[in-house]
């Protein structure tokens, strides 16, 4: 029974480890400190070198959960991806995920080649496995965080970080591949990369519709839905893998078909996908953390450390301003994005293969890049909020943004059940206002249901349930926005005074002592519109500068010819005590 | 809201009577610089470098023209409501009768901005706009202005 025994103290130590990941997330929203790291600290506390002196070596299961867990993050990914947002920076994100790759790899391989002396093979294997921003860290960054960037640069990183992972895998496995057996061909070479890109889009495209087919066409029992979508998510990894094709470019892409048809349990798939990418991460990093021989470090610490700064300071920055040179992006949003290469998990899964394949400098490979990583999520991971700020590429934070209860109505698609809470400031309670295609039906007060008849006297603190089409109920929230009265009348929502889409950043930015940056006085009105929305401009779209909101007022064949500055926030709010300052500052750390 | 920490009662004047958008613009520099002690045409000069950008003329007949003038004291404003109409090139094509003269020192910053804001929203409200057409003399008018709330709320 012994053996039992040990079986059982090894799932309790799991299961222990897991619920302890799960409770120091509430540490990392407390202090802001980059969730990832935290998971990968809890494995090194745990492991060997640790506290726990749990031992865990094997290459394999790690490579294992990697896969598993990368799969699903990217799925993951994919279904929050809004098809508009993927389409609009498809160019830049496919050339950063690309030629950014390569040339990250490129740059970096000369300060790995001098630190360790290292065949330039190897080291640019080295440059390879550090050279894919990580998806997890992304992902995490621009959903969990709740920072809201300007919406090009967060589509942008959005994107690449999605479809740049089979990228640096391919480039990691022809390396390999050179560096064990030898000398492989150029045809081989594209060969393989067609085939890993080509045949991954195929099974993707192909295994997203399927699931969609699936989940419309036959009744699966109530929770079953999001678990089909899981399962079938992991297949497509599968076939593609086993297909020699990128595994990780088909759930992307089979996550993104899936969360951009209308589908039965969208909103359950999309709660458990997001419970199932938190477990993924957890596990992926304390297995990380546990891999690691921290005690083995020192002697290469160094020199990783400087690999480290060369790979954030002079490779990903030259990479990104090389690789976005055809598109008209403002050298700040290029600064955000070099910032934002964060590393993570995926390069020391890549790690790993050399260590599979028994490669003689696999253990240095892994250490490079477990030291990388670390730097990463700790110096970038954490300073990428300020920076953001600081740059100027965030808009104002939503945090008044109501909760949204969505509620699928099983036997169609068409509608679904929106409830929010009826706050005393709400649009809705001030003015009964509701678009035409949402319809109230349902209003909860004092715990009782009542018909949508009685919501002519909705009250403060009642629920109101809508009908309302699933890819609108977004729209809803500004019905539902719990803030002050604007200063009436509506129109006023369009600007305090009003300049000429042809007046330049610079001119308004010194009329009003507004702080822009240097490189964007010379742009005119329309043009910053014009460079910041991946659209055609509308009435009412928005953009901060300094201090201050542009407002689009008269837009004309896409072109903002006049626009609305609003100079302050509601006038009503109070200016912020020393306490909530300090709170804010905290925060924004 | 009030605007009292912006006007005083002798920067009220309450029957401007001028011809065009220039001749508006020359005048209430001039008022301004009596009030002001500052020179008529910086102050002109500063307004009209504003207008160029867009008319200050936010719609509903109001206008609010404004600018930094370097060595303020403190923030200066002024209201004048026109005798008659005139075209001010707003954005609605209404004629302005109702203008408001705000000037910032150039260490204002936020609460230059912050007070532009008062006005625009202050004067926005068609219940303001029209107390003021209707009031009967300065002393009326700069009642409208510092306390409007019990009526616009």
């Amino acid at each position: 029974m012994a053996s039992v025994d040990a079986l059982s103290i090894a799932i309790l130590f799991g299961a222990l480890l897991a619920l302890a990941g799960i409770l120091s997330s509430l540490v990392a929203l407390r202090f802001g400190a980059p969730l990832l790291l935290i998971f990968l600290l809890l494995g090194l506390l745990a492991g060997e070198s640790g506290f726990g002196g749990i031992k865990f070596d094997d290459v394999g299961s790690l490579y294992v959960v990697g896969s598993i867990a990368l799969a699903l993050i990217l799925f993951d990914g994919g279904l929050r991806t809004k098809l508009n947002t993927f389409r609009s920076v498809l160019k830049p994100a496919a050339a950063l995920a690309t030629f950014g790759v390569l040339l990250t790899a490129v740059f970096t391989a000369p300060a790995v080649m001098l630190l360790f002396g290292f065949h330039w093979m190897e080291a640019l294997l080295v440059g390879a496995l550090l050279a894919s921003t990580d998806a997890a860290a992304v992902f995490f960054l621009i959903h969990a965080r709740g920072l809201r960037l300007r919406p090009r640069v967060g589509a942008t990183l959005e994107v690449e970080s999605g479809i740049n992972d089979p990228f640096a895998i391919l480039l990691t496995l022809i390396l390999v591949e050179f560096l064990v057996k030898g000398d492989q061909t150029w045809q081989h070479v594209v060969l393989t990369f067609v085939q890993e890109v080509g045949i991954g889009a195929i099974v993707g495209a192909a295994g997203g519709w399927a699931i969609v087919l699936v989940l419309n066409r036959l009744s699966l029992p109530q929770g079953l839905h999001a678990p089909f979508v899981t399962m079938g998510a992991l297949v497509i990894f599968g076939i593609a893998a086993v297909m020699h094709a990128s595994g990780f470019l088909a759930v992307y892409l089979a996550g993104l078909i899936v969360g951009n048809r209308p589908t039965r349990a969208h909103n359950t798939v999309v709660v458990f996908l997001d419970a199932i990418t938190w477990l993924a991460q957890i596990a992926m990093f304390t297995l990380l953390g546990l891999l690691a021989w921290p005690s083995r470090l020192p002697a290469t610490i160094l020199a990783s450390l400087v690999v480290a700064a060369v790979l954030m300071v002079i490779a990903r920055p030259a990479a990104v301003f090389l690789s976005l040179l055809p598109f008209r992006y403002p050298n700040r949003e290029k600064v955000f994005v070099s910032w934002v290469g964060l590393r993570g998990a995926v390069s020391v899964f890549l790690a790993s293969i050399p260590l599979l394949v028994g490669m003689p400098n696999a253990p240095i490979y892994f250490d490079i890049a477990f030291v990388v990583v670390v730097t990463s999520l700790l110096i970038q991971g954490w300073t990428i909020a300020p920076f953001a700020r600081r740059l100027g590429l965030t808009l104002p934070p939503l945090n008044r943004l109501p909760r949204r209860i969505e509620l699928d109505l099983p036997g169609q698609l068409g509608q679904e059940l929106v409830g929010y809470a009826v706050g005393a400031n709400s649009p809705y309670l001030r003015r009964r206002l509701i678009p035409s295609w949402a319809k109230p039906t349902l209003l909860v007060r004092n715990e009782q249901v009542l018909p949508a008849s009685e919501s002519d006297d909705v009250q403060v603190g009642d629920y109101v349930y809508l009908l309302a089409p699933p890819e609108k109920a977004e729209a809803l929230d500004r019905f539902f926005i719990n803030m002050p009265a604007p200063s009436k009348p509506d129109a006023g929502a369009l600007g305090d005074f009003f300049v000429s889409g042809e007046v330049s950043l610079g001119l308004i930015a010194e009329t009003y002592g507004l702080q822009i940056a240097a490189g964007d006085a010379g742009m005119t009105v329309a043009e910053d519109f014009a460079a910041h929305l991946m659209r055609p401009a509308k009435q009412g779209d928005l953009l901060p500068l300094g201090s201050i909101a542009l407002i689009a007022h008269t837009v004309v064949e896409g072109k903002v010819t006049n626009v609305g500055l609003r100079l302050a926030d509601s006038d009503t709010e109070k200016p912020h005590s020393r306490i909530e300052r300090v709170k804010n500052w905290m925060k924004n750390l | 809201m009030s605007l009292t920490d912006l006007i005083t009662p002798t920067a009220v004047v309450p029957a401007l009577k001028v011809a065009s958008k220039k001749q508006a613009i020359q005048e209430l520099a001039a008022e301004a610089a009596k009030l002001t002690g500052y020179s008529e045409q910086t102050i002109a000069e500063i307004l009209l470098q504003r207008e160029k950008l867009g008319s200050t003329g936010v719609g509903n007949g109001i206008a609010i023209p404004h600018g930094k003038l370097p060595k303020l004291g403190k923030i200066f404003g002024m209201f004048a409501r026109l005798e008659k109409p005139i075209d001010f090139e707003a954005l609605d094509g209404q004629p302005v009768d109702l203008i408001f003269l705000l000037l910032a020192p150039e260490t204002a910053g936020a609460d230059h901005l912050k007070a532009l804001a008062r006005i625009a929203r202050l004067l926005r409200d068609p219940d303001v706009a029209q107390k003021l057409r209707e009031s009967q003399n300065a002393d009326a008018l700069y009642a409208v202005l510092a306390v409007p709330s019990a009526s616009a709320a």
